[in-house]
């Protein structure tokens, strides 16, 4: 039996009763990771991961991830183990630190596996841009279909079945998009929740660490491990962390659910509707009110380009210190600017640079108040709006993405509403901090979709028990591709 | 034709906080190159600024100092731009919302007192260090990160002398208020100049030159006045100012172009989204006001009320440290006035003498106090107490030890002086009869005959009062 498709709770009863041993899995693990034909990984920590598993300490026996393999996407700062973003700027890179997520597992017993390959320094929704070329989706042994990014690896590693458990980050939508495309459970809480401390910025007011889980109950249990104040990281949060697990299985009577009707609306794929409004009747079912409710198009219609603004305005300040002078892979030139140029000009790629054009064309000081300062203005119209339904309502419903995973060469009217809609609304969730969380609700020819719970900030435990309800009543969970279920 | 200068001051003062102002590495001198550095200094991707509470408070102080308003909400700007001595590509500062604001700064001049309004007070980082060599560069990150406060004056200076007694002025605030060194030789306060002249009575202002790379205050007056002066000349001859950087150029004491100012740097302000506003409550700000070191215009008012005058005053003010060495001496408990003479005279003598500063010196400030007490008390005469001191540098020992271990204590005792005196006064009737008939300068002769015999050792006024009695007995 492979152990490594089953959930955290599954697996940590295992461990605990003495039937799979950490030594067992981490070497299936790591088997499983060096025959990946998908690209997941930009490292495998072979000898790392041996060497951890050895030193495990047993007193940590009682904690979700003792034992437990993962992995962890390769914008996240882990010491002494290469880390790259994916992009050819920081070839050969080793950190001198680890990020405070990475530090948080490893003190819970988890043994990092591998990093996980990315959309180039996470700017990119699509999985094809990382430095070593796309990263495929499991669900499609023909390697037609995108898994999405920027989260790629990530999402591909536990849906492929190689790890239960995965670290990604989200910025516009970029674990919640691949959770769609990938059958799986992808999370991001509250901004602030989590220590950003060691992850990559690519949009620093945007950025989140989010993660992949097979259940919403692992869901929970991860974020009673990685959630709570960290002393680096200034806008990590004081709001006290409760016990996500708790009260989990609580009914969701009397819950109200708003369901946006122009987000809705602005998807043509009548499979993804009839799977959204059959799930909407098991909520029902299940106790919670759902209505539909307006939020003004013009608003949602913005939301992508005010992202775009945003997250390559931040970005091109955020990657301003890739630059060939302290660290990273340095192309030489005859002087520090000649360095400079030369070393960015070689390692990062077009679209990288595009966004970095973009970016400081809008905070020029004769561009600043058109576009910068006009998308800042439009966030705040964005979230004012969002946080009305959240007046009302505990949480907001939607279909996580217009389709299943879209094929590669396939090609999207940029201006219509489902693209602009539907395709991209989710960033929503990063303009608000809004706690958001994406999980399974059907297959379409094969491949898994999913829908979009969010809730406001810090209501994760809200969020997390509808999202709980809404799993058991589909049954759509622990999906890893190529087992049936 | 008649000139007015318009100049505007631009000071940056490194702050001597533990550690830096976003990160958790020290703040130090005179160590290794890059041997105080943190991952956050060196920008490695992932970092986070995390900001320092002392120098707040420090920023806070200062600002009060100045009579600025002090925004109760503390946010932070991204200055974004590339060079090779910024880390991260953008320095953290705080452009639109600095926490002082419009105040002012009294200074004396050689015209009287004048208001120079100060228009800004921000916190920023420093970047790191560079040394250029013919093809190489060398960085060193143990700067890179230290807390700064700019300071910027509204352009209300006007000679080379106003501005060197403004520097001055900043300088004795931030030192006494233990917020920098303030050395600008070092480079933990430094100034950039900007000056213009315009026609007397006119209200249009002339073309900017920034004068930058000034190491001293001298040469702040030095390089003003020059500037002035080249302005005039330029106009006069019928020329025009270009808008240019100059530097001080210490050989010629003259300013010399480093460039011209073409277009200004775009540096694409934006909030730093790392750090979110702090509120600071009023508890805070004035916490932070209440627990400030004394600056040195309270210490004059305390020192006048301890009796000494302007002058002495001003001499023990020139710099926190000697300040401080007197006010440690006063625990003493021995006489301000004479403490004050000592410090500035026989201690000031002897630090200019071996080039060492105070801070340096071996003695105890309350061992001088001591000493000075033993004065007070007639146990040791002036001219000992000159010995004492000298010994005191070289051993380092207690005045008492000293004394007791050389013997050198003064002859108090009437009754191991009146016989030197007796058998003095038995061999000179003649003296005697001069002194009965006017001629006081025979007292002294007996007082330096009676030292003479004692090696130095008697007390002065004691034997002189002894010698008194004993003649008018006769």
């Amino acid at each position: 039996m492979n152990y490594l498709s089953l959930s955290l709770v599954e697996l940590h009863n295992l461990i605990v009763s003495g039937k799979v041993t950490p030594e067992q899995l981490v070497k299936d693990s790591l088997e499983l990771a060096r025959k990946d034909n998908n690209n997941a990984f930009e490292y495998i920590c072979e000898k790392e991961a041996i060497e951890e598993v050895k030193n495990l300490d047993p007193k940590l026996k009682d904690s979700i991830f003792y034992g437990i393999p993962i992995v962890i996407k390769d914008n996240f700062s882990t010491k002494d183990i290469p880390t790259t973003g994916s992009s050819n700027i920081l070839k050969g890179y080793i950190p001198l630190f680890s990020s405070e997520v990475a530090l948080r597992l490893k003190k819970a017993g988890a043994i990092l596996i591998g990093k996980t390959t990315l959309d180039e320094l996470a700017m990119g929704g699509s999985g094809t841009t990382g430095h070593l070329g796309t990263t495929f989706n499991p669900w499609d042994p023909t390697h037609q279909h995108l898994i999405g990014g920027s989260s790629c690896g990530s999402a591909a590693a536990i849906s492929g079945g190689i790890v239960p458990f995965a670290v990604g980050s989200d910025t516009g939508d970029s674990v919640r998009k691949p959770a769609n495309n990938a059958g799986l459970v992808g999370f991001k809480p509250t901004w602030g929740r989590i220590s950003r401390y060691g992850l990559f910025p690519f949009a620093t007011s945007l950025d989140h660490v989010a993660y992949f889980n097979r259940t919403v109950e692992d869901a929970a249990l991860t974020l009673n491990v990685l959630a709570g104040r960290d002393e680096k990281d200034a806008s990590s949060s004081l709001v006290p962390v409760v016990d996500f697990v708790k009260n989990i299985n609580d009914s969701i009577k009397g819950k109200k659910i708003a369901v946006i009707k122009e987000i809705v609306d602005s998807i043509n794929n009548k499979t993804i509707i009839d799977a959204f409004n059959k799930s909407i009747n098991m909520l029902r079912d299940n106790g919670a009110i759902v209505d539909e409710v307006s939020v003004d198009i013009k608003l949602l219609k913005a939301i992508y380009p005010t992202y775009i603004i945003i997250s390559c305005a931040e970005a091109t300040s955020n990657n301003a210190n890739l630059d060939g002078i302290k660290f990273g892979n340095r192309i030489e030139g005859d002087s520090f600017e000649q360095v400079m140029i030369n070393t960015r000009n070689n390692g990062f790629s077009e679209l990288i640079k595009r966004r970095f054009v973009i970016g400081s064309f809008s905070l020029l000081s004769e561009n600043a108040n058109e576009l910068f300062i006009r998308a800042q203005k439009c966030r705040r119209l964005i979230v004012d709006a969002f946080n009305k339904v959240f007046e009302n309502y505990d949480a907001i419903y939607c279909p996580a993405s217009p389709s299943a995973a879209p094929l590669m060469d396939s090609v999207s009217d940029t201006l219509s509403n489902e693209y602009l809609i539907a395709d991209n609304y989710l960033a929503y969730g990063n303009m608000g901090g809004f706690p958001s969380i994406t999980l399974p609700i059907g297959f379409e020819n094969g491949l898994p979709f999913g829908a979009n719970l969010t809730a406001k900030p810090f209501d994760e435990s809200n969020l997390l028990k509808i999202a709980n309800s809404l799993e058991k009543a589909t049954g759509l969970s622990s999906l890893v591709a190529g087992k049936e279920k | 034709m008649e000139y007015t200068a318009v100049i505007g001051l631009e000071i940056h003062v490194e702050m001597k906080t533990k550690s830096k102002m976003f990160s958790s590495s020290p703040v130090s001198y005179g160590f290794d190159p890059n041997t105080n550095v943190s991952v956050v200094d060196m920008a490695f991707p992932g970092t986070m600024p995390t900001v320092n509470k002392q120098a707040v408070i420090n920023a806070i102080r200062v600002s009060n100092a100045l009579h600025m308003s002090i925004d109760d909400t503390v946010i932070f700007e991204r200055k974004n731009y590339f060079y090779s001595d910024l880390p991260k590509g953008y320095q953290i500062t705080q452009q639109f919302r600095p926490i002082g604001s419009n105040g002012y700064l009294t200074i004396n001049t050689s015209n009287g007192e004048k208001k120079i309004r100060v228009e800004r007070l921000h916190m920023e980082e420093d970047t790191c260090k560079q040394l250029h060599s013919w093809d190489f560069s060398l960085l060193d990150y143990n700067r890179a990160g230290i807390p700064l406060i700019e300071i910027v004056s509204k352009p209300d200076l006007t000679s080379g002398e106003e501005a060197a007694k403004y520097v001055e002025k900043i300088r004795s605030i931030v030192s006494f208020l233990d917020v920098s060194d303030g050395k600008m030789e070092e480079g933990s306060l430094r100034c950039d100049v900007n000056v213009s002249i315009k026609e007397k009575g006119s209200d249009k202002l002339g073309t900017k030159v920034e004068i930058k790379n000034l190491n001293s205050i001298a040469n702040i007056q030095t390089a003003i006045d020059f500037e002035i002066n080249r302005q005039a000349l330029v106009l006069d001859c019928g020329g025009k100012i270009e808008q240019e950087t100059r530097r001080f150029d210490e050989g010629s004491q003259e300013t010399v172009i480093m460039r011209l100012k073409t277009d200004a740097v775009d540096y694409k302000y934006f909030t730093e989204p790392n750090i979110p506003p702090i509120k600071l409550s009023k508890e805070f700000i004035e916490d932070a006001i209440k627990s400030s070191p004394e600056l040195a215009e309270a210490r004059l008012i305390r020192y006048k009320e301890l009796g000494l005058n302007d002058y002495d005053s001003s001499l023990l003010l020139v710099n926190k440290e000697t300040s401080d060495y007197f006010d440690k001496a006063l625990l003493s408990k021995a006489n301000p006035k004479l403490i004050a003479n000592w410090v500035i005279g026989d201690v000031q003598s002897y630090l200019n003498k071996n080039n060492i500063s105070i801070s340096n010196f071996k003695v105890d400030p309350l061992m001088l106090g001591k000493l000075v007490n033993l004065i007070s008390e007639g146990k040791v005469s002036s001219k000992q107490a000159k010995d004492i001191f000298a010994e005191m540098i070289n051993s380092n020992e207690d005045p008492e030890t000293i004394i007791s271990k050389s013997g050198t204590s003064q002859v108090s005792d009437e009754s191991a002086l009146l016989p030197i005196i007796t058998v003095l006064l038995d061999a000179n009737p003649n003296l005697i009869a001069d002194y009965k008939a006017g001629k006081d300068r025979v007292l002294g002769f007996f007082v330096g005959q009676v030292m003479k015999q004692t090696q130095g050792k008697a007390n002065p006024s004691l034997t002189s009062k002894l010698i008194i009695e004993e003649m008018n007995r006769r």
